[in-house]
């Protein structure tokens, strides 16, 4: 990334939480940052913000993290039916069933993952980097910091029902929505002044067609109603700033609606644009 | 930020403009708090003028409220721009708070033996 270091007085963080595709309106965010020279000192990211945190992390500018997206992001990751799941859920007097359970065969995002992050690890990052995942057995929230990135966010995009829980180290965990879609408290908790948000309500359905829908529907109402009250719950009892950066999107934006990146991006920058007089003033104040 | 109060029978209209954040939040609790001791506890925020609020615009508000209910009255909103009802609907105030589209329906709201 190419902000100067440190903005003297307050630490900034920022925050990208759930959201699928629309996460790559933190690249139009971060275009903004840079070119007012306002620096990141630590970022952390959630479900699909993971991923633009970890490209936020290691440096990879916007418009390199919004190529990368647009090959890594695609429909094909769900085409193919994980089988085995299906069968276990189906008979399971047959099959006994797994917790490893997703109705998505995952080798291919598992396999773009890595094309996309390598071997890299936490410890490689410019910034420091944390991403949530959700312990699959005690319903935990869980922050990695270290080891492979591609294991984190794997786990972080664990899609209850979609993606299989993910295993590391012999936990097993799902996507980091299920304990806080926007998890603004991890910044605080590692000394973030002021922390500069993105987050998204998930989309509700308008008709529940199918098995899964009728699932995404709960579980957006679910996602929903913690977003707000965890949010409600770190405005009130910290002394942290809060900047949230809600982009408004005139069209729907679906799982992967890859092709909308540009206007996502467009969409965050114009939040961001928004509140910018505000981080500014709130820069300067600390400054003097 | 500029806040202005105008008296209208037993109601207070705040009227706010700029944005309510880490640097101006004291400054309008300071304000609001002012009319609360002088037992003006009816009281709207005419919100019109506010571009922006963050967390500690939202504690501001949520400071006042308290105050104004300890002592009988309440704290209501009118004419929230978009952006910040967003702001007001994520962090769940829109459940607490009563908002009205404007500053004649927020009086209105309360009794008229207020």
């Amino acid at each position: 990334m190419s902000t100067p270091p440190g903005t003297k007085g307050r630490r900034v963080a920022l925050v990208i939480g759930a959201g699928s595709v629309k996460c790559a309106a933190a690249l139009g965010l971060l275009k903004v940052l840079d070119r007012e020279g306002i620096a990141i000192d630590m970022v952390v990211g959630c479900s699909g913000g993971s991923l633009y945190a970890a490209f936020i992390g290691l440096g990879v500018g916007a418009t390199q993290a919004e190529e990368m997206t647009r090959r890594l992001w695609t429909r094909e990751l769900t085409k193919r039916r994980h089988y085995p799941s299906l069968l276990r859920a189906m008979l399971p007097q047959l099959f006994p069933f797994q917790e490893s359970f997703g109705l998505v065969d995952d080798r291919l995002i598992l396999q773009r993952l890595q094309t996309a992050f390598g071997d890299h690890t936490f410890e490689e990052a410019r910034i420091p980097l944390f991403l949530t995942a959700t312990d699959f057995h005690s319903g935990e929230q869980k922050v990695f910091s270290s080891g492979r990135l591609v294991d984190a966010i794997r786990a972080s995009i664990a899609i209850p029902y979609v993606f299989r829980p993910w295993s590391i180290d012999g936990r097993l965990y799902v996507d980091g929505f299920l304990t806080d879609p926007m998890p603004v408290g991890v910044a605080i908790k590692h000394g973030a002044d002021v922390i500069v948000t993105l987050g998204f309500e998930s989309p509700y359905q308008r008709k529940s067609t199918s098995v899964l829908r009728f699932a995404f529907q709960l579980s957006s109402i679910m996602s929903n109603n913690l977003l707000r009250a965890n949010y409600a719950f770190h405005n009130l009892a910290h002394h942290t700033e809060i900047l949230p950066i809600i982009p408004q999107f005139r069209e729907s934006i679906h799982l992967f609606d890859t092709d909308k990146i540009p206007y996502v991006i467009e969409e965050g920058e114009r939040a961001a644009e928004q509140q910018l007089p505000y981080l500014r003033r709130l820069l300067a104040a600390s400054e003097r | 930020m500029e806040i202005r109060s105008d008296k209208r029978g037993a109601v207070t209209v705040v009227s706010i403009e700029g944005s309510i954040d880490g640097t101006t939040a004291a400054d309008l609790v300071a304000a609001l708090r002012g009319q609360v001791t002088a037992g003006n506890v009816h009281l709207v925020a005419d919100m019109a003028g506010v571009d922006y609020t963050s967390s500690a615009g939202l504690r501001a508000l949520l400071e006042t409220v308290k105050e104004a209910r300890q002592h009988g009255g309440d704290l209501r909103l009118a004419a929230v721009r978009r952006e910040v009802l967003r702001v007001l609907e994520l962090s769940g105030f829109t459940s607490i708070l009563q908002v009205y589209p404007d500053v004649d329906s927020a009086s209105a709201s309360y009794p008229a033996s207020a």
